[in-house]
């Protein structure tokens, strides 16, 4: 799919070029912050292979408020009893109408269809107390992908409201699990965040586990039970490709390098586990612990050079940072209990990690020197943290012990507040990452 | 060559564990039995070994990696019925409880399973008759579910057959 980017100026006028820079935000970091989203407009009602260009700005709309209401940095203001703007007012609103229905922040657009058959699509965002403009972005997109647009449009607002990084153009990774808990189907699918265009990827007759994504979402690697032993499986989306990593041994927990030229995985050897480092063509293998306890759960830092993992060197296990050639290892976590499955979040400044104290598994984060630790989840079987783009939120699995089924969950990092994220049957183990541009 | 070395390993066990003695001599015994073909192959293996061991599964406490001394005569009795069915192959599964992180899980189950594996070829099986695979925490199996779940599935369970192994995926 190829979603260009324009450079805006007047509505309706647009130029290939690159992104607009987010300008500085007016974050409210204690509160919620009220955004009106009316119906995006349409200057001429045209039709395209999916529906109206009226149709596409009502739907897109839709996402773009499901999107923003998902996180508890929104509250989207009840515009029904408003006028939908005109299409000269999605660049020049009338600041007292959206102020009047309570709004700080307002999210207007457009959607044209264009004669080559594709949507030319404009968000713009804008402080309505300030009444100025606080983003805009635009895209050219093929009709059948107006809901990317849609999600990006939802990342302007968030990003132009928050300061943060985009959240909502981003892709999942997970197992689905269904049938009997004592038999279990486990595959892996993709979706977007909203859980629109679910795929599975493995076909459920072998077990899989740990899905990660490649930078740029074109390959995950996962480790397969097929033929007995775990061992890690590199596939391309595009093709369907699969290349078994390193053949013949046991190998598990993958996770790619941000350059997506090596993956870091653990290796099993006569019982003891180790982290090695390995091309993602499955040459060049390298050792990068030695330790006769278990190390695993490797994952990189957002520029590469460092990996955090876990080990049970100390007697329990505990979180470690070291090189990318693994030199220079050190014991991070000190806190109660014991700690496993790290991520470190893609602005690199923080480690999430599963906490497991007094019988319970609880989601937290810490510096990646292991300091400012906070638990951001109650369990108490809350485990295999990943972090959004926007470093600002993470998902993870959590199981009900009642019922017996695990679910994906999401939450902010600075004010907790977990809740599901919809996946058909049961999920585990997300790994989440941002759409390349 | 190989009695020597089982005496050895008599002594060992016998310094290591008094329970153990009353186990180790008949695994000589078998061992020569075997050697001269003389055991029939049984109709279910899985049922004949547990039969003659009492269980197919041992437990480990929880994080715990190192055999129980409970459960030697376990898989004692495990080596004597492998060494008394020389057709037999065995896949040592091991798993992890669920309160273990996803691939920790993995790796801390490779391990259980080493152990056994190490003690079986130790105490006279062939170690290519063996092979060992973790599933983690992925396949509960029989472990009761409830508020104990989390921390019951620590175990290594010893699946035989004739030809290598049931179908993947194991005991379900």
């Amino acid at each position: 799919m190829k979603l260009r980017l324009l450079l805006l100026g007047a509505a309706g006028v647009a130029s290939a070029a690159q992104a607009q820079p987010v300008s500085p935000a007016n974050p409210d970091p204690t509160g919620a912050t009220v955004i009106a989203i009316p119906v995006l407009a349409t200057s001429r009602n045209l039709e395209t292979p999916s529906g109206s260009t009226w149709t596409v700005a009502n739907q897109m709309t839709e996402v773009i408020a499901g999107d923003l209401r998902s996180t508890t940095r929104f509250i989207v203001a009840d515009v029904k009893s408003l006028r939908i703007p005109s299409f000269p007012e999605v660049t020049a609103p009338t600041y007292s109408e959206w102020s009047g229905v309570g709004a700080k922040a307002l999210l207007t657009g457009f959607v044209e269809a264009r004669s080559d058959g594709r949507l030319m699509i404009g968000c713009y965002v804008y402080d309505v107390r300030q009444q100025r403009e606080l983003a805009r972005a635009g895209f050219l997109v093929a009709p059948a992908d107006w809901r990317r647009a849609a999600h990006k449009c939802a990342d302007v607002a968030y990003s132009g409201v928050t300061g943060n990084g985009a959240m909502f153009d981003s892709r999942v990774a997970y197992i689905a699990q269904s049938g009997a808990a004592s038999a279990p189907m486990k595959r892996i699918a993709v979706m977007d965040l909203d859980g629109s265009k679910l795929t599975y990827v493995t076909t459920g007759t072998t077990l899989a586990i740990t899905p990660r994504w490649s930078p740029k979402t074109r390959r995950l690697a996962y480790t397969s039970f097929e033929g007995g032993e775990p061992h890690v499986v590199v596939v391309d989306l595009a093709s369907g490709k699969e290349q078994s990593l390193l053949p013949g041994g046991t190998s598990f927990a993958p996770a790619f390098a941000p350059d997506g030229q090596s993956l870091a995985l653990s290796v099993s050897v006569n019982g003891n586990t180790d982290i090695y480092a390995v091309n993602s063509d499955g040459t060049g293998l390298r050792r990068l612990t030695t330790s006769p306890a278990i190390d695993t759960e490797p994952e990189f830092s957002p520029d590469g050079r460092h990996i955090v993992f876990s080990s049970d060197r100390s007697g329990s296990q505990q979180l470690y940072v070291m090189s990318d050639d693994g030199t220079g290892q050190r014991r991070i976590s000190f806190g109660p209990g014991e700690y496993g499955a790290p991520a470190w979040s893609e602005d690199g400044k923080r480690i999430a990690f599963t906490n497991i104290n007094g019988g319970s598994m609880r989601i937290g984060t810490m510096n990646v020197d292991g300091t400012d630790q906070d638990i951001l989840t109650s369990g108490p079987y809350d485990s295999q943290p990943t972090w959004g783009p926007s470093s600002d939120h993470v998902m993870f699995e959590r199981k009900n012990f009642g019922t017996g089924h695990t679910s994906l969950f999401i939450t902010a990092v600075d004010r907790p507040d977990p809740h599901p994220v919809a996946t058909p049957q049961d999920g585990s183990d997300p790994s989440w990452i941002g759409r390349e541009q | 060559m190989r009695i020597p070395f089982l005496i050895a390993l008599t002594i060992s066990c016998l310094v290591g564990s008094g329970s153990a003695d009353a186990q180790i001599w008949p695994l000589r015994r078998y061992g020569s039995a075997a050697a001269k073909g003389a055991a029939a192959i049984p109709a279910n293996p899985q049922a004949s070994l547990v039969a003659t061991a009492g269980t197919d599964t041992i437990y480990f406490a929880r994080r715990g990696i190192a055999l129980d001394p409970r459960i030697i005569p376990t898989l004692s009795a495990e080596a004597r019925w492998l060494i008394a069915n020389p057709t037999m192959t065995a896949r040592i599964e091991g798993y992890s409880d669920q309160q273990d992180t996803r691939s920790y899980a993995v790796a801390i189950g490779e391990e259980r399973a080493a152990a056994v594996r190490d003690f079986l070829v130790l105490h006279g099986v062939a170690p290519d008759r063996l092979k060992v695979v973790s599933w983690g925490k992925e396949s509960p199996g029989t472990v009761p579910q409830g508020a104990t779940a989390g921390t019951a599935g620590a175990r290594v369970v010893t699946v035989v057959s004739d030809s290598g192994g049931p179908p993947l995926l194991g005991r379900r």
